[in-house]
């Protein structure tokens, strides 16, 4: 057809793809709750976890293995700060070896956890309400699972808190200089934050709990957590402020923390190590691992609680789409990296990256490369995003693979100094590999604790992204509730000036501030 | 393509690849200008063109570094617009339908950034030291043996051969997303959406390869012995910034002119103003995190780049860089109000606008001036070539309906409040 035979006959002619857009039948978008549940049957599915007297036998078995593995973290922690760091593999020049790898990976996986819950909000991504509460306390656990490695690597774990500027009479202060040292504040503060916001979005769900209790130590202990949430207006006004506030000041966190832990590489002069495309690479390789650990996670915890109607395959797979995107941009900066020491003209630039893919650690590298760049772009195809199994085992892989690039980076640059008689083989001790299963088994203990006493899905924000929480679902014809009836060209909500003035000229609307 | 909407003949291909629409488009979305918004720009782009040309009769070197700031500037911006698009399909946006016809009008400034990059061809001795073949010359004084490890990379035919794959690259990114939504404007055929989001997900990884790439070969070989892994990155951002301060010009100045009345609203302009506010700082993050790396590993090969933009006036250049695409900004813009009131976003868009100039000067003339300060050429060849290719943007916006009229998320745009 032509444009002429268009002209002025346009109006009849789109009516269909207006009614179809108006009544939601084109390109809708998947509801986020399925199974047609009301209110009640959310409270219902949630809490009844957190209250149920009989826990579940495979709750307790999972937890006895969680609970072993914690025991086996704090004996060996033990016998490293009796024995000193030498029980590790580290050496001279590998200073960095399994525990700073183990650190990395774990403040990383922290990483999906706020951004599912700050940035998320702030796109209005509402999809991110049926995740965000156990995100958070994934967040807030592996970030204790990361600060074990710094903390005792210390050597004199004794004086640990000398790296807190404490006063003291001998006037010694940390050295600020050092990244190592922002790190403390860095890590610190988004634990903070990080515990603040999940308890923050707790409270309301907190007095739900409260007002189900039966028994009189519940009531109390609940009572006293929820801090006297009714759910008043002004209870919520409140709570949508420190909400949205508690996100502005999380979102630069996403960005920051990993940031600083990538200066502790690059702030270096060691090649393949001082690079400047590290902060913003290594924040998308958080993302990248941290929504893989919220997959691994919630696929497992959505059946076993039966929350399939709640974390819906259509959540899985938008979890999958930022995999895909994340782990291409980690893919994207390693071929950055490498393109540019060779462009650089520095020959230990060169040498380093040779090194990483030829060298001794080439096993290393290829398993990173697999996992990180090539497996998931699988998620390409719309049947490997919403196949469980293959979702299941991609987020094994990139897991396996992040933990494998930290390995690359820390390792590879280190172990070839730039004098030959400095050149060795590394590789970590049985206390290394165990302290690191270790930590594996403290997070499980309390991921189980969480999923047994906490309400695993935050209720109030579900039943919020719920149709029926719109205060115009039930009525019709006002613009909001369109029918097919309705005119598909809406007026905009502009209240700051009557048609008949120029905007551009009105004053500043009242309600600016 | 179906032929529902024609394409246009060779010569306007340049300026707009389909047929006017603009009569099937309805009456609130129709341009109701006359050909001065567009011809008006143009005049003044050529006009500032030709006093360039006078000037490269005066100083060629100096013309040529003009003319690259002010090419790159339009091109960074273009390119902003590609993800800002990207972003939108991907992510099936409800806010930003009412103003997205302005970046799909913008990216169609590649053919004619192509044609107008072809001076920088002339100049690429003078912009270009890695083209200078003495320097490959073994045993003589001139050879420098790190560009020599460079020339399998940085030779002339080579990089030429790049830079058309690039434009090829985002020509047909831009041809596929404006003319698929061109298209729904008189035929609206319901895969149009699921089409956008198709061209949106393979051009994403294409666009992000080959930005980094161009910032690499078009801006960061002007000083070919220094390196930065980064430099893609803040390329990216800033030219993004442009792009979001670029739609939020255009789509201010038509609801100056009566248009687009009750479409855009201050809700829309809020969350373009958040999207400004966002990419403000994380230019800043971006600026930062290669500044102070660089700064703290002090390895002179990198730090050389940074010590030109510290002395000799270029001080001044730096701290005015931090200041005003930073701090003041930063500060300024984080009320709410300033993104709800359209003249103090006005302002801001424009500041930025020219900040972004500010900072690819910055990148660019301490290669060829030792002196910090400005030419008059950096100004007449920017504001030449920006003013030409905003001109062919308000062309294309007039010969077609202002807003992706057809657009099944358009009635959620329309009535979209931030909540």
């Amino acid at each position: 057809m032509a444009n002429q035979e268009h002209a002025h006959s346009t109006a009849t002619e789109h009516k269909d793809l207006s009614a179809l857009a108006a009544d939601g039948s084109y390109d809708a978008s998947p509801p986020l709750v399925t199974g047609n549940l009301a209110f009640d049957d959310i409270t219902e599915m949630v809490s009844k976890h957190a209250e149920k007297k009989k826990t579940p036998l495979m709750w307790w078995i999972l937890f006895g293995i969680g609970l072993a593995g914690s025991l086996m973290l704090f004996a060996l922690l033990a016998y490293k700060i009796w024995n000193g760091v030498g029980v590790w593999g580290n050496n001279q020049p590998v200073g960095w070896g399994w525990p700073i790898v183990n650190f990395v990976w774990w403040v990383g996986i922290g990483h999906a956890g706020t951004l599912i819950s700050a940035i998320l909000f702030l796109f209005r991504q509402q999809w991110r309400t049926a995740i965000n509460r156990s995100a958070e306390a994934m967040t807030i656990f592996a970030v204790m699972c990361a600060g074990i490695f710094p903390a005792v690597h210390v050597g004199r774990i004794w004086v640990v808190y000398w790296m807190f500027p404490v006063p003291n009479q001998m006037e010694m202060w940390p050295q600020f200089k050092s990244p190592l040292m922002w790190d403390v504040f860095a890590v610190s503060s988004y634990f903070t934050v990080s515990l603040l916001f999940w308890y923050v979005g707790l409270v309301p769900d907190l007095a739900t709990l409260r007002d189900r209790a039966k028994t009189f130590w519940r009531k109390r202990v609940l009572g006293f957590l929820a801090l006297g949430w009714t759910g008043a207006n002004r209870h919520w006004r409140n709570y949508e402020k420190s909400y949205l506030i508690l996100a502005a000041l999380a979102t630069p966190l996403v960005l920051s923390v990993h940031s600083v832990v990538s200066f502790d590489f690059a702030t270096s002069v060691i090649p393949g190590w001082h690079t400047t495309i590290f902060p913003p690479y290594f924040v998308a390789g958080a993302i990248f691992s941290g929504f893989a650990m919220v997959l691994t996670l919630l696929i497992i915890a959505r059946v076993a609680y039966n929350l399939e109607n709640i974390i819906t395959i259509n959540h899985l797979e938008k979890m999958n789409i930022i995999i895909l995107v994340t782990g291409t941009l980690v893919g994207f900066a390693y071929i950055t990296e490498f393109f540019i020491a060779w462009y650089s003209g520095v020959e230990y630039e060169q040498y380093a990256f040779l090194n990483r893919a030829f060298g001794p650690y080439a096993w290393a590298y290829w398993i990173m490369m697999a996992c990180n760049l090539i497996t998931p772009q699988l998620f390409w195809f719309k049947k490997i995003r919403r196949s469980i199994p293959a979702m299941f085992t991609l987020s094994i892989i990139v897991n396996i693979g992040m933990w494998y690039e930290r390995f690359v980076i820390t390792v590879t640059s280190l172990h070839r100094d730039f004098l030959p008689s400095s050149w060795g083989y590394y590789a970590g001790t049985w206390v290394d590999v165990l302290t690191f299963i270790g930590t594996m088994g403290f997070f499980l203990t309390l991921f189980l604790l969480f999923l047994r006493f906490a309400p695993m899905v935050a209720m109030a924000e579900v039943k919020a992204v719920l149709p029926e929480a719109d205060p115009h679902h039930y009525e019709e014809g006002d613009g909001h509730g369109t029918g097919a009836d309705v005119a598909f060209i809406q007026p905009a909500q502009e209240t700051e000036s009557s048609p008949d003035t120029d905007p551009d000229d009105a004053p500043p609307p009242p309600d600016a501030s | 393509m179906k032929d529902s909407v024609q394409r246009s003949s060779l010569l306007t291909w340049l300026a707009d690849p389909l047929q006017a629409t603009r009569d099937t488009a309805k009456r609130a979305f129709q341009s109701t200008t006359d050909r001065r918004v567009w011809l008006a720009p143009l005049g003044i782009g050529v006009a500032l063109l030709v006093l360039s040309a006078i000037g490269f009769a005066a100083d060629p070197e100096q013309f040529y570094f003009s003319y690259l700031i002010g090419w790159s500037f339009s091109l960074s911006i273009a390119i902003g617009g590609l993800f800002f698009l990207f972003f939108q399909h991907l992510t099936r946006a409800e806010w930003s339908v009412v103003v997205r016809r302005i970046p799909e009008a913008l990216v169609w400034a590649f053919p004619a950034l192509f044609v107008l990059g072809i001076p920088i061809l002339f100049g690429m001795h003078d912009l270009y030291h890695w083209t200078h073949e003495e320097l490959y010359v073994e045993g003589t004084p001139e050879y420098d043996a790190i560009l020599a490890g460079k020339r399998a990379y940085l030779n002339t035919p080579f990089w030429i051969g790049r830079v058309v794959f690039y434009f090829a690259a985002w020509t047909l990114i831009a041809y596929k997303l404006y003319t698929l939504s061109v298209r729904q404007d008189v035929d609206p055929d319901t895969d149009i959406p699921a089409q956008q989001r198709t061209v949106s997900a393979w051009g994403l990884p294409l666009a992000a390869v080959t930005t980094a790439f161009a910032s690499y070969d078009l801006l960061m070989s002007t000083y070919p012995h220094w390196f930065s892994t980064i430099f893609g990155i803040y390329f990216f951002s800033g030219g993004f910034l442009g792009a979001v301060c670029l739609i939020s010009v255009l789509s201010m100045s038509m609801q100056r002119g009566g248009m687009l009345k009750n479409v855009v609203t201050k809700e829309h302009y809020h969350d373009l103003g958040k999207f400004t506010f966002g990419f403000v700082v994380f230019w800043a993050y971006i600026a930062f995190s290669q500044y102070m790396l660089i700064w703290y590993g002090g390895i002179p090969e990198e730090t050389v780049w940074y010590k030109y933009r510290m002395e000799y006036g270029w001080g001044y250049h730096s701290a005015a860089l931090l200041l005003g695409h930073f701090i003041i900004p930063f500060i300024l813009m984080l009320p709410r109000f300033v993104k709800r009131s359209r003249p103090i976003l006005a302002f801001w868009s424009v500041w930025l606008l020219g900040m972004h100039w500010f900072d690819l000067h910055w990148v660019v003339a301490p290669v060829l001036n030792e002196q910090g300060g400005f030419h008059w050429l950096d100004f007449a060849c920017w504001l030449g070539l920006f003013s030409l290719i905003v001109g062919l943007v308000m062309y294309r916006l007039s010969r077609h309906a202002l807003v992706p009229q057809n657009d099944p998320r358009l009635a959620q745009s329309l009535r979209f409040e931030n909540a």
